[in-house]
């Protein structure tokens, strides 16, 4: 073994816990990563193969609006125009009952796919595998028989024959399993709580007789295929279009998108902070081996031999770490995959995602980013290191010189970073990625300040120090600036992780402010009733009459949502608004005079479209849009952009009488009911529930929909939440390191003190003013840097993720929050070099070195 | 009797047992495993002659198992190019009873147009003599939202896009339309194709006991049938881009019952003749598991003033007198027979007009356009066309 190897070895060996610490947080940012990455993907593939499974080898679908497909084109596609490959799905969602009803948490959604058999062969492959199972006859002429994979039933909890409970349109019904398909990995995963019927029986379990969810067709791409789909076209009414199938997926595929590539970004702030950690502890080492290099310089040992080993020691560092990383990360994944299914649940789609899919491209990535970043890290101080002559290298007061000399370029370095990433948010456009790039320059850019700004901020605390605590105080301050070299790295990498932090905090809380207070202006109704089952029924006028007679019932507004297909295969959800002034005031504009787009929305062919639609559309006041109306598509003026934060794909919302002029549905999904002021909530709604005979509906408060609106918001900021708090974790470590090894190192200079005559207590007090004067300079530096992280994030990254205009709100308790984080993750940090300085005996200390 | 209701019972004991060579593994999400469900419950049977009323006679009678619209005939161009063809509508009810509803839903509010019990099947095949090509095909469908069906007024079968209605005000002429392409499941590229119209030359034939064909020795193991054996037929014939104007005769048996093959039978050979002296022979032969003819084996003999007479087993020798071995598996099928009717001096040589008229189709069975030649009624020499079905000697066609 060379000389060098041998003293890096012993170097290692010896200061086991510092890289042992290191290794961590390095694998602590490399597990995030890799399991954010894992859950992304998992989530994906599930939402890819429980598509696949539903759309096979369709290439064209035919989909319609609010009314769906009419079954009669099924009809005449098959005997007029005889056509083969074609094939009628009903699709829809019934529920597990769990629990109270309405708490959606227990309730576990199953995908119900009506199809037929006659027709089904040349489709879904996967709902034709394994023996036979399956009672066809029964599957028929059983109203109410479902096909599920094995795997599912023993989800469940039943076998062939049984019988289950679920909630499928506004009804309970027993469901009768008529077979098991045999399914094995990822058959079994794309079947994955899915129930396939008869289109019969999904049809009444649905509720939807006399349509389609959709019609599949598979046409070949050859001349006569083309020809046979321009048949098919014409013989289509205009109330449903022809669409190519990858449309609908690829739009579901992008809807997701900004989700994840948000949770990635994240995951890599604390990769971030993982990196810093590397980077600390090979500055670190470098300045306590200076004389060791040194002396190695000066019998010959060359620069790259030098270079070459402390790189050589950042990627064992790496390595180890991102093995670590990436075992911890599949541990992890598995707990955040479940928290990225259900935000996927709650905002785009139901999927299921049975268990985590270890990609190796995740684990590739992980290691590229680990050892990637490890190096990198690692670059600078080697360089450093190598890069000082001899005895320059030898000298600790050179090093710390220079490192107070280098403070000012750093800081104006960190300016002129601080002015990049603004200006690549300025021109980035809607790019996430180069947005995040941003955010990421601009974090470096305050890391670079970090050091000019500990050097301002020690010599402003000398003096108050040294009113507080006497000569000790001016000795702890002097000293954060008098090892500069290794202080100002522990505090960027602590402000940058409580920045963070705070960002991500108030980026949270101005989310929620914002949700609340649009709640509030929008919830302005008493009660508000929707079937169960979310079933579109319809309010005849007699029923309507009878509801406005109950004693304190003052008006009723009614909403119809309904999916429209778009011409490139997706689909705008549509909200139709039979709405009084009241109603109306629930409306508020981005854009648009309110009167002007008011008065438009409620007489002339106009829309209002919801922020994240005008955002993901781009389309303004004065633009158009085209609808499929059941007369043929058509184009609508927008009138109006208002804030709505319940959709993240969107809304269009519309008058009843301008979608009463183009569409036949006159179906409701639900309806509002303002009440007299001194009503009573519980008996009105008796009353209610009784004048809608034997429709079941759930009826709730303002109060009570706001309460369920906030906890679906609070659940999908949990995986947020999560992530903020490893990324905490990673920089806690990394700080408690960084003061760990700089403590330690200073054990020299306390030997001093201490035979000076500095008591055990004194040093005590000295090393906890000196770590929290680190913490709170940290904790101070971090609230700027947050709160312009939290900026970035609210003004910038939200908007060209989702295109919601947010309000920031910056609570002092989060700031002081931070402030204490800080102080406290630095104390600490403190204690156990503090212990074993006040046990040392001064002969001892001075002896080590 | 054309015993052709074991087709379905038939069908579905393949589909349980062999499925057909390349169709994927076993429990598929596919209608052929669905006839297995065949039951009486609940179900009429074929007891004792009834009073025939037409056209209602023509459309379904659902209350049975089964039912068949069957025609074949065969075709002929100016030029004396010679065709076979074949399309049969099948309707079976789902003899499985309903499970009882365990839902309090009320019909109307969620019933469903798709929701029934009749299914559908239906054959296509066509002949094409000169170069010895055999066309055939299989659909299936249910009977609802007008998919597959059948009615009286006007008389209408049909399944998809294949159908036979009239053409007119009457019941007749019939047109037939039935068309397929020769890539399987394809709906792009060359089509066989039939467009034709039929009338009938002669009238119908009950056949059996004034329309009650029994079939075994247990009553009720029987059906009720009647025939046109003789239609002038015409119309055009697509195979690929070839076009050709034909004409012909053409035979159609109807048939209803709700009745199950006799215990030992394992298949049956039916012969539907038509003769250049005015005269049809109907026979049909069941075979018990030993090869020997049943007894319950019969037919008709229709002669050219359109009387008939019935024909018992014993009435009939008949004599296979070539074979022909299916390339899919080797199964040797009878292909050339003698039939005489020695009480009527009758003695005929029946030959195929193409030996592979197999249909390798879910249930595989050979049915085809054989010539004949002989001496007929009277001793006059005679010539003529017909139509043969063999079944129960294939795997996957295998009556139970």
């Amino acid at each position: 073994m060379s000389l060098l190897a041998v003293s890096s070895r012993r170097y290692l060996l010896a200061h086991r816990w510092q890289f042992g610490l290191s290794i961590i947080g390095v694998a602590l940012g490399v597990a995030v990563v890799v399991s954010v990455d894992l859950a992304n993907d998992s989530a994906q593939r599930a939402f890819e193969l429980s598509r696949d499974a539903v759309t096979g080898r369709t290439t064209h679908q035919i989909v319609g609006g609010p009314g769906g497909v009419p079954e009669a084109i099924y009809t005449r596609l098959r005997t007029s125009v005889g056509m083969r490959r074609v094939a009628p799905v009903v699709e829809g969602f019934v529920v597990l009952p769990g629990g109270d009803p309405g708490d959606a948490e227990v309730r576990r959604p199953l995908r119900l796919l009506g199809v037929d058999p006659f027709s089904e062969a040349p489709f879904r492959a996967r709902l034709q595998t394994g023996p036979a199972q399956i009672d066809l006859g029964a599957f028929l002429s059983a109203s109410n028989a479902v096909l599920m994979s094995r795997a599912t039933a023993q989800d469940i909890g039943v076998g062939v024959g049984e019988t289950f409970e679920v909630d499928a349109g506004a009804r309970r019904r027993l469901i009768l399993v008529a077979g098991l398909i045999d399914a094995t990995g990822s058959d079994s995963d794309a079947l994955a709580d899915l129930l396939v019927a008869d289109v019969a029986t999904a049809q009444r379990l649905l509720g939807t007789a006399g349509t389609l969810s959709r019609i599949d067709l598979i046409f070949d791409e050859t001349v006569a295929g083309g020809e046979l789909l321009d048949r098919v076209r014409a013989a289509l009414p205009d109330s449903v279009r022809l669409v190519g199938a990858e449309g609908r997926t690829e739009t579901m595929r992008q809807m997701t998108r900004a989700f994840r590539v948000n949770l990635t970004a994240l995951s890599l702030l604390a990769l971030v902070c993982g990196v810093f950690l590397v980077y600390n502890t090979m500055s670190f080492s470098i300045v306590q081996r200076r004389q060791m290099i040194g002396t190695m310089r000066a019998i010959g040992v060359t620069r790259r031999e030098i270079f070459g080993l402390l790189i050589t020691e950042a990627v064992a560092i790496g390595v180890a770490g991102t093995v670590l990383g990436a075992i911890l990360g599949i541990g992890i994944g598995r707990l955040l995959v479940s928290l990225v299914t259900q935000t996927i649940n709650d905002l785009y789609f139901v999927v299921s995602v049975r268990e985590l899919a270890v990609a190796p491209s995740s684990l590739l990535k992980g290691l590229l980013l680990g050892v990637g970043g490890s190096v990198v890290a690692a670059l600078s101080p080697a360089l450093e290191a190598t890069g000082a002559p001899p005895r320059a290298v030898l000298m600790r007061s050179e090093v710390e010189a220079r490192a107070r000399r280098r403070s000012v370029p750093a800081a104006v370095l960190g300016v002129v970073l601080l002015l990049v990433g603004a200006l690549i948010l300025a021109l980035s456009g809607h790019n996430l990625v180069f947005s995040f790039a941003a955010l990421f320059v601009t974090i470096l850019g305050f890391a670079l300040m970090t050091p000019a700004a500990v050097v301002v901020a020690m010599r402003a605390a000398a003096y108050p120090m040294s009113w507080f605590l006497g000569p000790l105080g001016r000795i702890a301050a002097r000293g954060v600036t008098a090892s500069l070299s290794r202080t100002a790295v522990a505090i960027a990498a602590l402000t940058i992780a409580i920045s963070v932090t705070l960002g991500v905090g108030i980026m949270i809380d101005s989310f929620r402010g914002t949700v609340i207070r649009w709640l509030d202006s929008v919830l302005v109704a008493d009660l508000y009733v929707v079937p169960l089952g979310r079933v579109p029924f319809t309010l005849e006028a007699a029923t309507r009459a009878q509801l406005l007679e109950i004693p304190g019932v003052q008006r009723i507004n009614t909403v119809r949502s309904a999916d429209l297909p778009t011409a490139d295969g997706g689909r705008v959800q549509l909200m139709v608004f039979d709405l009084d002034a009241r109603g109306e005031a629930g409306f508020s504009f981005a854009s648009g005079d309110p009167e002007a787009a008011l008065t438009a929305f409620r007489a002339g062919d106009a829309v209002l479209v919801s922020e994240p639609y005008a955002y993901r559309h781009a389309v303004g006041v004065g633009a158009s849009i085209e609808l499929l109306t059941d007369r043929g598509p058509r184009a609508f003026a927008v009138a109006g952009v208002y804030y709505n934060y319940a959709s993240e794909e969107g809304l269009v919302a519309m008058s009843r009488t301008t979608y009463e002029r183009h569409w036949d549905d006159r179906a409701i999904s639900g309806f509002s009911v303002y009440l007299d002021a001194d009503a009573d909530l519980a008996a009105t709604a008796e009353e209610i529930r009784r004048a809608l005979g034997d429709r079941d509906v759930d009826i709730q408060s303002n109060r009570v929909l706001r309460q369920a609106a906030l906890e679906v918001f609070d659940r999908t900021f949990l995986i947020t939440g999560v992530l903020r708090l490893l990324v905490t974790l990673v920089a806690v470590i990394g700080v408690f390191s960084a003061l760990l090894a700089l403590q330690l190192e200073r054990a020299r200079e306390v030997g001093v003190l201490r035979a000076l005559g500095l008591t055990p207590a004194e040093v005590w007090r000295l090393n906890g003013a000196q770590c929290g004067l680190m913490g709170l300079v940290s904790g101070v530096l971090a609230l700027p840097v947050g709160l312009a992280l939290a900026a970035v994030m609210i003004f910038v990254i939200n908007r060209r993720s989702f295109g919601w205009s947010l309000e920031m709100e910056i609570a002092p308790g989060i700031l002081a929050q931070a402030l204490v984080l800080a102080l406290l993750a630095a104390l600490v940090a403190g204690v156990y070099p503090s212990y074993r300085m006040s046990r040392t005996r001064p002969a001892v200390a001075l002896r080590e070195e | 009797m054309r015993p052709r209701a074991y087709l379905l019972v038939a069908l579905a004991a393949s589909a349980a047992c062999a499925p057909a060579p390349e169709a994927p593994p076993a429990a598929r999400l596919q209608i052929t495993d669905v006839l297995g469900g065949i039951g009486a419950a609940g179900l009429e049977r074929a007891l004792e002659p009834r009073e025939f009323s037409f056209p209602a006679d023509h459309g379904p009678h659902p209350t049975f198992a089964s039912e068949w619209w069957y025609l074949t005939g065969n075709l002929q161009t100016a030029a004396g190019r010679s065709f076979g063809y074949q399309v049969t509508f099948f309707r079976t009810s789902l003899g499985a009873p309903p499970l009882p509803r365990t839902d309090d839903s009320a019909p109307g509010i969620d019933g469903s147009a798709w929701a029934t019990n009749q299914v559908w099947m239906a054959h296509f095949a066509v002949a094409d003599i000169g170069p010895g090509r055999f066309f055939a095909f299989d659909r299936f469908q249910r009977g609802a939202l007008g998919l597959a069906g059948a009615t009286a007024f006007p008389w209408h079968v049909w399944l998809d896009d294949w159908s036979l209605e009239q053409d007119g005000s009457g019941s007749f002429p019939l047109r037939l339309r039935a068309r397929e392409r020769l890539e399987a499941g394809g709906d792009a590229g060359d089509e066989v194709a039939v467009d034709l119209l039929i009338s009938p030359l002669k009238d119908m034939v009950l056949q059996g006991d004034r329309g009650l064909s029994q079939k075994g020795p247990t009553p009720g193991n029987a059906s009720f049938y009647y025939s046109f054996t003789r239609l002038q037929t015409s119309g055009t014939m697509r195979i690929g881009d070839q076009r050709f104007a034909v004409e012909g005769t053409s035979w159609l048996d109807r048939e209803w019952s709700t009745s199950a093959l006799p215990d030992g039978q394992v298949g049956w050979d039916w012969f539907g003749l038509q003769l250049s002296d005015g005269t049809e022979l109907l026979f049909y032969q069941l075979r018990e598991a030993d090869g020997s003819p049943s007894a319950h084996s019969g037919g008709t003999l229709v002669l050219a003033d359109g009387s008939s007479s019935r024909l018992d087993a014993a009435d009939v020798e008949l004599t296979v007198e070539h074979t022909w071995i299916s390339p899919i598996d080797a199964t040797v099928y009878p292909s050339g027979w003698r039939l005489s009717i020695p009480a009527r001096g009758v003695e005929l040589r029946i030959e195929p007009l193409i030996e592979n008229q197999e249909l390798d189709l879910t249930f595989r069975y050979w049915e085809g356009a054989v010539s004949v030649a002989g001496v007929g009624l009277d001793g006059t020499l005679v010539s003529g066309r017909g139509y043969v079905e063999l079944t129960g000697y294939a795997e996957g066609g295998q009556p139970r």
